[in-house]
């Protein structure tokens, strides 16, 4: 007996000793050299999900970042400096954020870029704030706009944006009103439940169903068979990628042919690839970017973007791009200023970007449009309303 | 009432891969009284070589889970051979060796495949069937039936051949089956072997239903380890009836107490737990600790 609880005490020992390593060890540059300095490259922190389940979107703004850091430095960087980018995993987990948040507040890093999950950015909104290290993130929860940081800045809409367009689309356009919604318990979810809820209700509609997974669900059989029951004509998705996608799979199964509707992750090929592509016939989504050619620029992007990594580019990588040249400008017209300084140069930055015309307000949110596109033959093409 | 059939089936197809999962566990403990923490990635390398060889090699999907089986069976030899000179020595570092392989594991993938996961495409392609209203997808039945054949040659195997007798003998006592001649080490090797087949059964069979990527280990491990504590750590009817129960528990849980499920889940396996330590099947003949 006695040889199995000491077994299991060291599973425990063991166990919470893996998480603090693992929270501890983060990569990232050592070197010393403060990116406060005039000599040297500029330091600028890259933290997203390298690892777990939200490593995709992790993946996809490192790659549209590093293609904008790219540029610049073949341009001959800022000033004569060089921009170093140096990428920090924080494993979709806001526990490992804040840890990077006091690392790269230490390390002397002048700006952030990232996260592409909410929960971590709030998380780690604090500690960049007392240490007025300016962030862009991929964030688009409302939660975000709600810590009320100087220094924290979305690169794209909030959820309450992409809802009201969808709402918008579809209740006022399509004039469909029989609407079941679907949303997890992440902070994603969340936000996107409380928005489109309010979206909806501003034009008097209640939802027939509205149903709420975990994030880690596997199975939904129970909330689907609800909600075919209620025969509704339209159902709102409120999850991360590869959650929609499987809901889509399994109610396809269950023989629920009218479309869904969503926002950014309902764009992404994860998501396509999850649910097979006759599944996502007729997908109603509300995004920033629909594809790669609505403009010159968008299409200059997706052939840089292809000719660096071979494959296609997305939503989140655009995204993640606009930011960093936003953060980029606003290094070169501040003169390399840090803290205040460079947020305030942020916060005047206007560009002309991939996802529309950035302004920035006071609560760092700085575009408040999206576009309806409908999933038409597997491609994601611009409603026609 | 559809709603009700409709969550058990739902339940009852996940289940069957959780029991898979569970039989793992259960195999390596009964054998050997350890808990193989690194089990979740062996599945999630399983589902990576079967998606592979199905996706990438374009085997027909039998074959490719064939070779998957074998080859993670190899992994697991591997696993055995490195911790083997801890058996009986430190007990305490051999789990803390599985957890270490677990990572390493999660660590490969990401090098060799990347971290962001792949979709496979279900290679049943025919329409679910429709009985009265309940839906019931034609891969859902081959992974059930695969689940059921699986188990039967686990137990023919233990009951019937002189190898399984043999296993059967160092569950209930180790050292009075090396006693009469029994090489502990190359029973405890077959645990994982199968072990690790059965892990890339798992992960290969529920790769069509889900997704591949690195993590999938943490929550099918999670799922699988309650369904053999459940069912009666160590007992292989056990695994299998825990397996099912857990899957059917979550899928009903989600149903009532929707983003609560998963507490809900876990408190009722508490609460079973409490009531009943051995599990649903506890034996006496397994007694390791």
């Amino acid at each position: 007996m006695s040889r199995y609880h000491a077994a299991l005490r060291a599973v425990f020992a063991a166990a919470t000793a893996t998480a603090l390593i693992a929270a501890c060890s983060a990569p990232g540059k050592k070197d010393d050299t403060s990116g406060g300095t005039n000599a040297g490259p500029i330091k600028i922190a890259l933290v997203d999900a390298q690892s777990g389940q939200l490593s995709s979107l992790g993946a996809w703004e490192l790659k549209g970042a590093k293609l904008a850091v790219t540029e610049w430095n073949q341009a001959g960087g800022i000033n004569g400096r060089q921009i170093q980018l140096d990428v920090f995993d924080d494993q979709g987990d806001p526990t490992v954020g804040t840890n990077v948040a006091r690392k790269i507040a230490s390390e002397g890093y002048l700006a952030m870029i990232g996260t592409a999950e909410s929960a971590v950015t709030i998380a780690m909104a604090p500690t960049l704030k007392q240490a007025e290290i300016p962030n862009i993130t991929s964030g688009q929860s409302p939660g975000l706009v709600a810590v009320k940081s100087p220094f924290l800045f979305l690169n794209g809409p909030t959820s309450t944006t992409y809802d009201e367009t969808l709402a918008k689309y579809v209740v006022d356009t399509k004039g469909i009103k029989s609407i079941a919604m679907i949303t997890n318990n992440g902070s994603y979810g969340k936000g996107e439940h409380d928005a489109f809820t309010k979206s909806l209700k501003s034009r008097n509609v209640t939802p027939v169903a509205d149903q709420v997974v975990t994030t880690d669900q596997k199975d939904f059989s129970a909330v689907l068979t609800t909600i075919r029951q209620k025969a509704p004509q339209l159902i709102f998705l409120g999850a991360e990628e590869v959650e929609s996608g499987l809901i889509v799979k399994q109610a396809r199964d269950l023989g629920i042919t009218v479309p869904f509707a969503g926002g950014a992750p309902q764009g992404t090929p994860v998501f396509a690839n999850t649910a097979g592509p006759a599944a996502i016939e007729n997908t109603i989504v509300s995004s920033p970017y629909l594809s790669n050619d609505v403009s010159d620029a968008s299409k200059k992007f997706a052939a840089a973007y292809k000719a660096a990594y071979n494959e296609d580019a997305e939503l989140h990588g655009a995204k993640a791009y606009d930011g960093a040249q936003i953060l980029l400008t606003a290094l070169k017209t501040s003169n390399v200023a840090k803290g205040k300084a460079l947020a305030d140069a942020i916060r005047s930055t206007k560009r002309e970007g991939l996802l529309g015309n950035f302004a920035y307000d006071d609560t760092g949110v700085g575009i408040f449009a999206t576009s309806i596109g409908v999933i038409t033959s597997g491609k994601l093409v611009p409603a026609n309303s | 009432m559809q709603v009700f059939f409709q969550t058990f089936i739902g339940g009852l197809s996940l289940g069957a891969v959780y029991a898979l999962v569970a039989l793992g566990f259960s195999l390596v403990y009964r054998t050997m009284g350890l808990v193989n923490f690194a089990h979740g990635n062996v599945v999630m390398l399983g589902a990576y070589l079967a998606s592979t060889f199905y996706l990438t090699a374009k085997l027909p999907f039998a074959v490719a889970m064939l070779v998957a089986i074998v080859s993670t069976g190899i992994v697991g030899v591997i696993i055995e051979r490195v911790l083997r000179p801890l058996e009986n020595k430190d007990f305490d570092l051999m789990l803390i060796g599985t957890i270490g392989f677990g990572i390493v594991l999660e660590a490969l993938a990401i090098v060799i495949w990347g971290a962001t996961g792949r979709a496979v495409p279900s290679p049943v392609p025919a329409a679910p069937l429709d009985l009265f209203g309940i839906r019931v997808r034609t891969y859902n039945l081959v992974v059930l039936a695969i689940a059921a054949v699986a188990t039967l040659l686990l137990v023919l195997f233990l009951q019937r051949t002189k190898r399984g007798a043999a296993m059967q003998a160092v569950a209930m006592d180790h050292e009075a089956a090396t006693a009469v001649g029994i090489h502990v080490g190359r029973s405890n090797a077959i645990a994982f072997v199968i072990g690790a087949g059965l892990a890339a059964l798992a992960g290969g069979l529920v790769g069509p239903l889900l997704y591949v990527n690195p993590s999938m280990g943490g929550s099918l491990g999670i799922k699988g380890f309650a369904g053999a504590v459940l069912g009666g750590f160590g007992s292989i009817p056990g695994a299998i009836v825990g397996g099912l129960a857990i899957g059917v528990l979550d899928s009903f849980a989600a149903g009532h107490f929707q983003g609560y499920s998963e507490l809900v889940t876990f408190v009722v396996f508490t609460i079973i737990i409490v009531v009943r330590p051995t599990g649903i099947f506890g034996e006496r003949t397994v007694n390791r600790a």
